[in-house]
């Protein structure tokens, strides 16, 4: 069932991935840096956030590590989450799809210019 | 202050959710309301919030526990049943509280709703159709709609056979709203929920009262159906001059006040039918009230529906319910529709040669509530050996209008025929016996039938008001009359249970003078 969850991959759930992809993050960490990766387009909500967390956990897509304090937000211990290696497989393959989709639609004339 | 509020909210999280994430999900409320002040920030904090909660509050309870996809492979261990436990605590005071006040909320609303406003169904209705009550056999002279019970009635759940709106008849509940097309004029006839509201307000007047929860008309809505129906009446009522009198009339009782006493869709109805009658007598005149919405697009098959009501035939034999021959070589013949000639040729066919020796033939009307034109007029072709005038008050003079009559080995075309019929004889069933009747091919035997013509093209005026307005001229060479409203009179009179042997004694002795 996890599986058909995360397929297709929920954008939120595939931007966590992402976000992932560079350190370990708390979970507002992980919402910052999302807003960062998006222009600020994605602001994920407690409810969202957690929820796709939960997901990929069940998943095995993440995984948490050992609770520390973040000292610039004071000195609460907080739960970290790290990539697996099996979510950086499903993030890269989620990120060729959209290579592929993306020189589909520079082929058709939908998509102009070089980037990507 | 506004830690607390979402402290609150995020109660709304199943209990789940809460043990595993809500510390982290208030802490990152705590870390977002401490980085972003001013007003501005606050608001979109505020509307972040409140929209993800919308969003992921459902999701949350709609997720399935991770218990629950591994458990069949856990429940088919060796050492016999085991029970599963999601929950890792014992429900608490409060929530056993809360069920049993729920429980008891239910039982009391079960018992007040049987009480009033809800009509009760009685329990054969699922096995067998509701002869009257129902939609059976209040179509016009279209298949569907009368088949749709009786698969329903068979087969209990059904998905309809009703090809034309196959959502709706899929629910047991919802009473077809069949809004048939006509074969010929491609115009919809009316649609069967009008019909069977008008017939119940007949029975409930004989004592049967029904409680029914009406909705109140008020003067607008009122005003709103008069000035639809003038409108309709004048763009497509077949006499213009009458058209203009009764649509004048309707909108003068409206003004005098004549109208505001009525607050009952269904009364209010049929007041309006008899002020237009009161212009023009002309029963294929009507204006319905349905008390569930009717459909708002007529017609619109689906592919689906065709291949339903195919397999559905199939499965019943096209409605040829009993084929015999009984003792003196009277053949019998049991027929609860007309069905689609398009499906159904072979199996009247078949039926056909099966009583083509018979001395005498008995059809069995009693159950049939109507169906397609072309198969009443199909069937009739056997009883002629010549082509014969096939009255139709749906249609205007066609070559369709004779029978196809000689049918090639029938052998039927100078035996007695006797009819079988009930006042749930209905719509087509009636055509075939009225032309019968008065073509004076066939002894009708049992009780006046049940009155349907609608011969009228449906107009809907809103979810609830629809008219039948008759925008054909069929000549009818029989009789000013046809059977709408008044039904067709047997020529011999009996009880319909009694019908059956009453006709077998008249062919024996028919056939004994012979």
């Amino acid at each position: 069932m996890p599986k058909r969850k995360l397929d297709p991959l929920p954008s939120a759930a595939f931007q966590i991935l992402l976000s992932l992809a560079g350190e370990d993050l708390h979970g507002y960490g992980i919402m910052r840096q999302v807003a960062e990766q998006t222009d600020g387009r994605m602001r994920l909500g407690p409810g969202t956030l957690y929820s796709s967390i939960q997901t990929l956990l069940e998943a095995k897509l993440i995984e948490e590590v050992d609770r520390r304090e973040d000292e610039k937000l004071g000195h609460e211990r907080r739960r970290y989450y790290r990539l697996t290696s099996a979510g950086r497989k499903l993030a890269r393959s989620e990120a060729e799809r959209l290579a592929d989709l993306l020189r589909v639609a520079r082929a058709k004339k939908i998509l102009r210019g070089d980037y990507v | 202050m506004s830690e607390k509020i979402y402290a609150r909210l995020l109660r709304l999280y199943p209990s789940r959710f809460r043990e595993a994430y809500g510390d982290e999900a208030l802490q990152l409320f705590r870390d977002r309301y401490g980085d972003e002040t001013g007003f501005l920030p606050r608001l979109r904090l505020w509307l972040d919030l409140l929209g993800d909660l919308a969003l992921s509050v459902p999701r949350e309870y709609l997720r399935v526990e991770p218990e629950l996809i591994s458990s069949p492979v856990r429940l088919s261990t060796k050492d016999g049943p085991c029970l599963l436990v999601l929950g890792s605590q014992p429900p608490g005071a409060s929530a056993l509280l809360f069920g049993g006040v729920l429980s008891l909320t239910t039982l009391l609303m079960f018992s007040v709703l049987l009480n009033r406003g809800v009509r009760p169904v009685p329990l054969s209705a699922l096995f067998r159709p509701v002869q009257g009550a129902t939609d059976a056999g209040s179509s016009a002279i279209n298949p569907p709609a009368p088949q749709a019970t009786s698969y329903k009635g068979r087969e209990g759940t059904i998905a309809s056979a009703s090809r034309q709106e196959p959502e709706r008849a899929a629910e047991p509940s919802a009473r077809a709203n069949t809004i048939a097309t006509d074969s010929q004029t491609n115009a919809p006839s009316l649609p069967d929920s009008a019909q069977p509201s008008q017939r119940q307000e007949r029975r409930s007047q004989g004592g049967t009262n029904l409680l029914r929860g009406e909705t109140k008309l008020d003067a607008a809505e009122r005003r709103r159906v008069i000035d639809a129906a003038a409108a309709i009446l004048k763009k497509y009522y077949i006499d213009r001059n009458n058209a203009q009198e009764m649509a004048d009339a309707l909108l003068a009782y409206e003004k005098s006040g004549d109208d505001d006493a009525v607050t009952d869709g269904t009364a209010f109805a049929a007041l309006l039918t008899r002020q237009m009658r009161d212009v023009s007598p002309d029963r294929h005149l009507t204006l319905d009230y349905s008390r569930d919405p009717l459909p708002r697009r007529p017609g619109g098959q689906a592919p689906g529906d065709l291949a339903r009501y195919r397999e559905a035939m199939k499965q019943q034999n096209c409605t040829f319910e009993k084929v015999e021959i009984l003792p003196h070589n009277i053949g019998y013949l049991k027929l609860n529709s007309f069905p689609d000639v398009s499906i159904c040729q072979s199996a009247a066919a078949a039926a056909m040669s099966r009583l083509n020796d018979a001395d005498a033939i008995i059809f069995d009307l009693r159950d049939n509530g109507g169906g397609e034109p072309a198969m009443v007029s199909l069937m009739a072709a056997y009883l002629f050996d010549h082509p014969e005038y096939w009255y139709n008050p749906r249609e205007n003079i066609s070559e369709q209008s004779w029978t196809q009559s000689p049918v090639p080995g029938s052998k039927l075309a100078d035996k007695p025929v006797y009819l079988l019929t009930s006042a749930r004889t209905y719509s087509g069933a009636e055509q075939f016996s009225y032309d019968l009747k008065m073509l004076k091919r066939a002894i009708l035997v049992g009780e006046t039938t049940g009155g349907g013509a609608h011969s009228g093209v449906w107009h809907r005026i809103d979810d609830h008001f629809g008219m039948g307005i008759p925008e054909t001229r069929a000549i009818n060479p029989f009789s000013k009359t046809d059977w709408a409203e008044i039904g067709v009179e047997p020529d011999v009179k009996v009880e319909a249970a009694n019908a059956l042997a009453t006709a077998e004694k008249l062919a024996e002795e028919k056939l004994r003078r012979k």
